[in-house]
């Protein structure tokens, strides 16, 4: 192809800029894998909460989880529409983690009567999920499997406690990958370790619970018992799918912003040096523009040769950048697995936007040199030394 | 002379290119310009073989560049094979140079990172939907017409002088133009290889009846054309000599123009 041969005939100059634009699209696959795991989790969280209404103590916030007694599981009963409530426990994994680079994780128990109503499955890829009656054992989920060393019949430690670990989680990208679930009574005991003793001392683990989820009638509108529930049940704040997606909302709100900036540098950085590149190329060049206008070349021609030239530079700085991008995320991510969390996942959709966004970049950033080049008059552009 | 006879049978043909009061103004400044073309009146007609000479600096490259659609004028008509150039729009003279008209550069201007055959095909590109391997055929025909079959693969920039300014003849010849413009074509080149040339020229001209107007300071390759148009400082009026006969000399507007026969 003729546009290969003309990028090739100043090497060192096309090598730098095509390399200026693999940093810009490597930091945005790099973005936009983070981005995408967020979204990805975001989704779970929607899928999860979409259908049902999570309660919890007033008090409780984020990250400060505050106890809830499991005899509101009766005053909520009560409240018209909800076709059954269960208790949950969630807490943090590691007692001392504030705050978490990508998903916490988290010690997770409940009902397994619940899973009759839940929509949201977990699957074992090995061994078996929690059942009635089980005490002392725990199933790990995907991610966490490396960290604590997990096994199908061997112990890991939970809060310094020995736990028989009966099944590992499938992988679902999700919120789970970074979960143990335990037995509701172990985790009850487990989290009434955990709160001050003052507290401690005055309530049983066996009536401590963190939340309690709702699951409403046929045809009941989750966000309308949410309400209900507020309004008929003291001390306890319910929520529907709304206000799930309201605080995940913000949190990718801000996240989408940090990628806009970084897309909007990448792309005055990689623009600009593929402009300079064309602008420089075209002058050493205008001769030959001359001469081809001359004998006849059209203005068309002359602009689809030189934009043809500018988007070849931006496809090959997308495919190095999508490349190494590729490399550095998939390092990232094995060094971080052993810790048990991940951070970033590369999508078909998000390497293809890369690319077709580079080589965007591209045509825009030569179409200003090209129509310059195209416009001029044979013999301006002749006379040119 | 026969030569002669020969153009008066051409000249009772139409003109292919006539300038009328024609105007050109190099701009340098605000206020500042060279008044490069002051009124050129030229009749060059159809199968005619064409020589611009005069001084450094009279216009000749000027005039060259106007008559071939290259630059634009100041004032005045040129009209190309009975059409008038002056209101053309951009799109419309690149067609006219790409169909009807042939460039050879003073200084060759070959593309010097395509080989011969490329910058001959390119040409054809410009002027025609042809197919690739038409056009491969085309431009190696042109090529071999300038004796420069073996060089076809070779890239120009390797080429020796000589050698370049040929393959920039058979380019201009490549579409079959009826009209080739020629700018200082063998002043580049030793005598030898500016008589052949020069011999192939004349020859094309005489078999295909196309048009050819060259400049030049040397009086042998002069001698060689059909008629001399003299250029002087500043040139006012240049007419074809049948033009003249016909609308008698006009005074004041013909100083600067001079014809002779050939031979
Ligand atoms: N781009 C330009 N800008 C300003 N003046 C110009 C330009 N091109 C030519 N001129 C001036 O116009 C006049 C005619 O120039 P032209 O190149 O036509 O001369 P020429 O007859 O071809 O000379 P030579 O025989 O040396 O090639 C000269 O005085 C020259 O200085
Ligand atoms: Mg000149």
């Amino acid at each position: 192809m003729r546009a290969i041969r003309n990028i090739f005939r100043r090497k060192l100059r096309s090598a730098l800029t095509i390399f200026g634009i693999s940093i810009g699209v490597f930091a945005l696959i790099v973005m936009g894998a983070m981005a995408e795991k967020i979204n990805l989790l975001v989704d779970g969280g929607l899928k999860y909460y979409g259908d049902k209404v999570s309660v919890s103590d007033k008090m409780s916030g984020n990250l400060n989880i505050q106890p809830l007694s499991i005899k509101k599981i009766d005053e909520i009963n009560e409240v018209d529409g909800v076709k059954a409530a269960f208790p949950n426990v969630f807490m943090m994994l590691d007692p001392d983690q504030t705050v978490a680079l990508g998903t916490p994780k988290m010690i997770v128990a409940g009902d397994p009567e619940a899973d009759k109503y839940e929509s949201f499955k977990a699957n074992t890829i090995e061994g078996r999920l929690i059942e009635k009656g089980d005490r002392g054992v725990a199933v790990v989920g995907s991610d966490l499997v490396k960290d604590l060393k997990a096994e199908v019949g061997k112990d890991i430690k939970v809060h310094n406690k020995k736990f028989k670990v009966v099944g590992l989680l499938e992988k679902t990208l999700t919120a789970p990958d970074s979960c143990v679930m335990l037995s509701l009574e172990d985790a009850q005991e487990l989290f009434a370790k955990s709160l001050p003793p003052a507290i401690r001392q005055s309530v049983k683990p066996k009536d401590l619970v963190t939340s309690i989820v709702v699951y409403p009638e046929k045809g009941v509108d989750p966000e309308k018992l949410a309400k209900r529930i507020n309004k008929e049940v003291k001390d306890v704040n319910a929520s529907g799918p709304e206000s799930f997606k309201k605080m995940t909302k913000q949190a990718t709100m801000i996240f989408n912003f940090i990628m806009f900036g970084i897309g909007a540098i990448s792309l005055l950085v990689g623009g600009l040096s593929v402009m300079n590149t064309m602008i420089m190329s075209i002058s050493e060049r205008t001769r030959e523009i001359g001469i081809k206008k001359a004998i006849g070349a059209s203005f068309a021609r002359i602009m689809r040769e030189f934009i043809s030239e500018a988007a070849l530079i931006g496809a090959l700085g997308g495919l190095i950048g999508i490349g190494i991008g590729s490399l550095v995320i998939a390092a990232a991510n094995s060094g971080t697995a052993q810790k048990g969390v991940v951070l970033f996942l590369l999508t078909p959709r998000l390497e293809i936007g890369a690319l077709i966004f580079a080589m965007f970049l591209g045509v825009i950033a030569g179409l200003y040199p090209a129509w310059r080049a195209a416009r001029m008059k044979p013999v301006e552009a002749l006379r040119y030394e | 002379m026969p030569a002669k006879t020969t153009i008066a049978a051409k000249t009772t043909k139409t003109a292919i290119i006539t300038a009328e009061n024609v105007h050109k103004k190099y701009r340098l400044g605000r206020n500042n310009f060279v008044h490069a073309l002051r009124g050129v009146n030229l009749e060059i007609d159809e199968g005619e073989f064409v020589a611009f000479m005069g001084p450094s600096g009279s216009g000749k490259s000027t005039l060259l560049h106007v008559l071939g659609c290259l630059d634009n004028i100041d004032e005045g008509t040129i009209s190309i094979n009975g059409s008038n150039v002056t209101h053309m729009s951009g799109s419309q003279l690149t067609k006219l140079r790409a169909s009807q008209l042939g460039f050879v550069f003073q200084g060759y201007n070959l593309i010097s990172v395509l080989t011969a055959l490329e910058n001959v095909s390119l040409a054809v590109e410009y002027a025609s939907k042809i197919s690739r391997k038409d056009r491969v055929k085309m431009s190696r025909e042109a090529l071999e017409k300038v004796g420069l079959g073996d060089r076809a693969k070779h890239k120009s920039s390797e080429l020796s002088g000589g050698e370049q300014q040929r393959v920039a003849i058979a380019r201009a010849l490549v579409n079959n133009p009826r009209i080739i413009l020629a700018d200082e074509p063998t002043g580049n080149l030793d005598s030898q290889t500016s008589e052949e040339i020069m011999a192939m020229m004349r020859e094309l001209n005489k078999r295909t009846g196309q048009t050819f107007v060259i400049v030049t300071h040397d009086p042998d390759v002069g001698k060689e054309c059909d008629r001399i148009i003299r250029i002087k400082e500043p040139p006012t009026s240049i007419m074809s000599p049948e033009a003249r006969k016909n609308r008698g000399v006009q005074p004041g507007s013909v100083e600067g123009a001079t014809s002779i026969s050939p031979g």
